[in-house]
């Protein structure tokens, strides 16, 4: 026998172990139960009304070999589409939003005792000072909101937006506390909001995925790509991640010397092979990297346009102040209210950089966090303008926040003076806010004490955005589930309150 | 002391009540059934059921008095539950002697008949004392008036409006009143006056003028749900926080039956709280609401047809027939393709024909979907000719014209309709100018003329840059 021959023999043999693989105990008992068993059982459950084995797969609102066409909500839908600005690192609630003047006056002194007392932070040792308002306040517009001088812009337009300000949270670490806000779990292995709602209503435009995620800031969320995964729920529902520079999809172009013809030619052959798996095997999973080539396919025509913010007009480009060429958050903006224009169902942005610790400039409360609100202030603003006069507000819904708030101490990180003012992380108390898609106008709801230590009024958590996100999409989040592991599970997990008080 | 014990038997009586009513009935029906042989039982049983039926009639009797002492109920019902109780205790007594005397004559079938309906109609005096007047219909006639969600109607101008008449009472009386009223009172609280109110109950003083958080009305009100004492109980429905609020800030204010609204301090909150309280105030915009009455279901021939076209036709949610039409995908979709729609004109509700290749012609069979409120025409080569075809679409509620050819004339074609509440004019040949001539035109719609811009500061391209620390 020839060195090729055994090399070639090697490989079918490892071909059918990965078949046999395949094959588990696992499949056998499922093979069992639809096989056998349903023989006996399926024209049981069928007499109830129950259903056949194929029931118990559209059970989960999934169909395999159309996953992303559209479906429809429990009940008719206030907004259509979600663009969720998610300012990662937390910004400080004390500096934008919440306005207490009671702080100041306790400015430098020592945080008391009774505030400390079985708590844990981050990084606050010892007995931390107290650090006042470090912005000016006023009120602004008809609603009156109290907004800092750090965000002139947002400040003109307080009128179209609803205020969360008595949001809590369990998690003071990043990364499971945006977990937590996404996915309705600290821990990984739970699918994004962003990947429910796929699941749910499919993808409007079929040339387009449904999903979006863009970031910058110039790191990702501390989460990783958990943070916009689809968990549990089949892959072909997770982000699709893209560029605000250069191609938007990594290797979106055909490589020189292959043509269009040819790249669908060979798409269609990749496809061919994976059908045939897929009727061997039957796993879901097969069809959606199918759907996902397909999408790929589609995208290469339709992205590169949708995505090219170079094509708008200046005074748009002005408006939003993006920065062509660069990877910043305004050009993800102008890009996200692009995408929404075209189907997009959610829009997921993540801006880095918010968590003033007070360690280095970048991260002091009155030096990078100043910065990170001139980064962002013109495109947010300007983001609610041009869906408001494109009839688009009307249809979508907008959320800032993070993924906590900020102490009202300054940080003493391991009980040493930080060289600046910084506010260490905060679960009791922050701020969201919200806009369009059925959400009422110029609402403040929720209150924290004189301090912003404790919400003492209107507290919220995030099973209750997310409740409420849902509530605008058309969907019962109670009734809104995916059947895993032997149990139906749901985005807000076993909590969650439509927070009625800001819903039009 | 005393009391309580007295109050501790008399909680007994819900027990109690139900042998009476079973072991009576019972004896009944065998005396009934004794006519057939194959029924007949011994006499002793039937005495033996006659001495317990009267025994626990008799019990029942003094420990419903004891209960009737706590003054929880209403007072007309109780006594006409005490006396006919009374009367089975009576009547079954004499019903029974007449057993033991082993006299069946025509006076004892009357005197078993006559318990018979004296039985029923006790017990169902004594579940309305419990359960309230309306339990046993409440759930044939719903009352519509408990579904609407806003208790206290939008007022005209709030502060003209009276803080009790108009806004507390009408808390109270709908998540109050139905334990603490003319029907029951509970801890022998009644809140349906003002002279009630000031009475208080079984705790003397329920509110503190002046001092809303001494108050025991509000604490109830605020005591965590979970809490036995927190009101309303749990399984009712709840007070929301505005309400709360404004039963709290209506004491602190005094707690006056008569001020007006413009009369009182109202706090930064309070503001708030009454400002959604006024007319209007509840009008938003976002996606329309779909007609209260369903339709039939759409022909899914018709439905599949545009599905080929790559037309996203679906029902606007699960438990409607009516449909929104999205040409997101629809590239090569024409304007002879519109009949396409045809087949669901009724059921038509939302339309997004934005940056399609729809035009005028397309357009021209629009006036046949009676029911579509929401349409989106934008980015489309449609002229003033369609807005002509537009002016018979009853229900219209919002229309997006943005970028598209239309004009103020054009526009000002659509006064007629009723329904309309928002119409985006961006990018459209219709100047400032002309919006505020529309706007005297369409005073009750939203005119979206656009061209917004944001200033650029300084501060927006200048990033402070921190100062480098003297090192001594």
């Amino acid at each position: 026998m020839t060195q090729k021959e055994l090399h070639i023999q090697r490989l079918v043999k490892e071909a059918e172990e990965q078949v046999l693989q395949m094959n588990t105990r696992r499949h056998f008992l499922k093979e069992c139960a639809f096989g056998f068993g349903s023989l006996a059982l399926g024209s049981l459950l069928q007499s109830c009304g129950v259903g056949s084995s194929s029931n118990l797969i559209t059970h989960n609102l999934f169909d395999p070999a159309h996953p992303l066409a559209p479906k429809l909500p429990h009940f008719a839908a206030k907004a259509k589409r979600i663009i969720y600005l998610h300012m990662a690192g937390a910004p400080s609630q004390l500096e934008l939003f919440d306005y207490k003047p009671e702080l100041l006056k306790l400015n430098g002194q020592d945080c008391p005792q009774s505030l400390l007392e079985g708590k844990r932070f981050a990084f606050i040792r010892g007995v931390p000072k107290m650090l006042g308002p470090q912005a000016k306040f006023s009120q602004h517009g008809q609603s009156g909101a109290w907004v800092s001088e750090h965000l002139p812009h947002l400040s003109s337009i307080v009128d179209e937006i609803s205020f969360l300000k008595a949001v809590t949270t369990d998690q003071f670490n990043h990364a499971p506390a945006q977990l937590l806000m996404h996915s309705g779990s600290a821990r990984l292995g739970r699918p994004s909001m962003g990947s429910w709602v796929t699941y749910g209503l499919g993808t409007e435009n079929q040339n387009l995925p449904g999903f979006v995620v863009l970031t910058s800031g110039g790191k990702f969320p501390d989460a990783g790509k958990s943070v916009w995964g689809s968990g549990f729920l089949p892959s072909v529902y997770q982000g699709v991640q893209c560029r605000s520079e250069g191609d938007p999809v990594l290797f979106i172009k055909d490589p020189s010397g292959m043509d269009r013809d040819l790249r669908k030619a060979s798409i269609d052959a990749i496809n061919k092979v994976n059908e045939e798996e897929y009727k061997e095997y039957n796993d879901p999973e097969t069809l959606s990297r199918i759907s996902q080539y397909e999408m790929a396919y589609k995208m290469q025509v339709s992205a590169p346009e949708v995505m090219d913010i170079s094509n708008e007009p200046d005074y748009i480009k002005e408006m939003y102040g993006v920065q062509p060429g660069k990877a910043c958050f305004a050009n993800n903006v102008l890009l996200a209210r692009k995408l929404v224009e075209k189907g997009v169902r959610f829009v997921q942005l993540f801006d880095w950089g918010w968590d003033s610790h007070g360690t280095d400039p970048s991260l002091a409360i009155d030096l990078g966090l100043i910065n990170k609100c001139r980064q962002t202030d013109k495109a947010v603003t300007a983001l609610i303008f041009d869906l408001k006069q494109r009839g688009l507000l009307e249809e979508t819904l907008v959320i800032w926040g993070g993924e906590f708030g900020r102490t009202p101490m300054m940080e003493n990180r391991e009980g040493k003076q930080n060289p600046y003012k910084g506010r260490d992380h905060h679960v009791d108390a922050f701020t969201i806010w919200m806009a369009g898609g059925g959400i009422s106008k110029g609402v403040t709801y929720g209150e924290t004490d004189e301090i912003g230590y404790y919400a003492i009024d209107g507290k919220v958590t995030p099973y209750d955005v997310q409740a409420t996100i849902l509530n605008q999409l058309g969907f019962d989040h109670e009734k809104f589930t995916y059947q895993f592991q032997g149990r139906p599970f749901r985005l807000t997990d076993v909590s969650g309150r439509v927070i009625e008080e800001i819903v039009g | 002391m005393l009391i309580s014990i007295t109050e501790f038997i008399g909680h007994f009586h819900p027990v109690l009540v139900h042998l009476p009513i079973g072991i009576l009935l019972i004896a009944l029906l065998f005396q009934w059934l004794s006519h057939r042989e194959k029924y007949v039982i011994p006499h002793n049983v039937l005495k033996l059921l006659w001495v317990i039926g009267i025994a626990s009639a008799l019990l029942s009797c003094i420990t419903g008095y004891l209960l009737s002492l706590t003054g929880e109920y209403d007072e007309s019902t109780l006594s006409l539950h005490m006396w006919m109780g009374i009367g089975v205790a009576a009547v079954s007594l004499f019903a029974g002697s007449k057993v033991f005397r082993f006299k069946y004559d025509k006076t004892y079938k009357v005197i078993c008949v006559l318990l018979l309906l004296l039985v029923i109609v006790t017990g169902h005096f004594g579940g309305s004392l419990t359960h309230g007047n309306d339990y046993l219909t409440v759930a044939l006639f719903t009352n519509e008036k408990e579904k609407s969600t806003a208790i206290i109607k939008p007022i005209n101008n709030v502060q003209e409006a009276k803080v009790y008449g108009d806004l507390v009472q009408p808390l109270l009386e709908s998540k109050c009143y139905s334990c603490h009223g003319a029907k029951k009172q509970k801890g022998k609280l009644r809140l349906d006056s003002p002279g009630f109110i000031l009475r208080g109950g079984e705790d003397k003083n329920i509110i503190t003028p002046g001092n809303a958080l001494q108050s025991t009305l509000v604490k109830r009100l605020l005591l965590p749900e979970d809490d036995k004492k927190h009101m309303p109980p749990r399984q009712k429905s709840q007070l929301k926080e505005k309400q709360i609020a404004l039963v709290q800030w209506w004491i602190q204010e005094g707690a006056s039956f008569d001020k007006k609204v413009k009369e009182t301090d109202q706090p930064e909150k309070m503001k708030r709280v009454l400002a959604s309280l006024q007319t209007g105030a509840q009008k938003q915009s976002y996606i329309h609401n779909v007609p209260q009455v369903d339709v039939e279901a759409a022909d899914e021939k018709a439905i599949g047809l545009l599905r080929n076209k790559g037309v996203i036709v679906l029902p606007v949610s699960q438990k409607s027939n009516y449909l929104m039409a999205d040409f997101v995908s629809a590239n090569l979709f024409t304007d002879k393709d519109m009949l396409l729609l045809l087949p669901l004109k009724k059921q038509l509700v939302w339309l997004k024909l934005s940056d399609t290749k729809i035009g005028d012609e397309g357009l021209a069979v629009i006036n046949q979907f009676p029911n579509i409120s929401l349409l989106q025409l934008d980015h489309t080569s449609i002229t003033d000719k369609a807005l002509t075809v537009l002016r018979s679409l009853p229900s219209l509620q919002s229309l997006n014209l943005v970028g598209t050819a239309v004009t103020a004339s054009g526009v000002f074609g659509l006064k007629d309709l009723h329904h309309l509440q928002s119409v985006y004019l961006y990018q459209t040949n219709i100047n400032t100018v002309q919006v505020q001539q529309l706007k005297k035109v369409f005073s009750k719609v939203n005119l979206e003329l656009g061209g917004y811009s944001v200033p650029t500061f300084d501060t927006d391209t200048t990033m402070l840059k921190p100062q480098v620390k003297k090192t001594s």
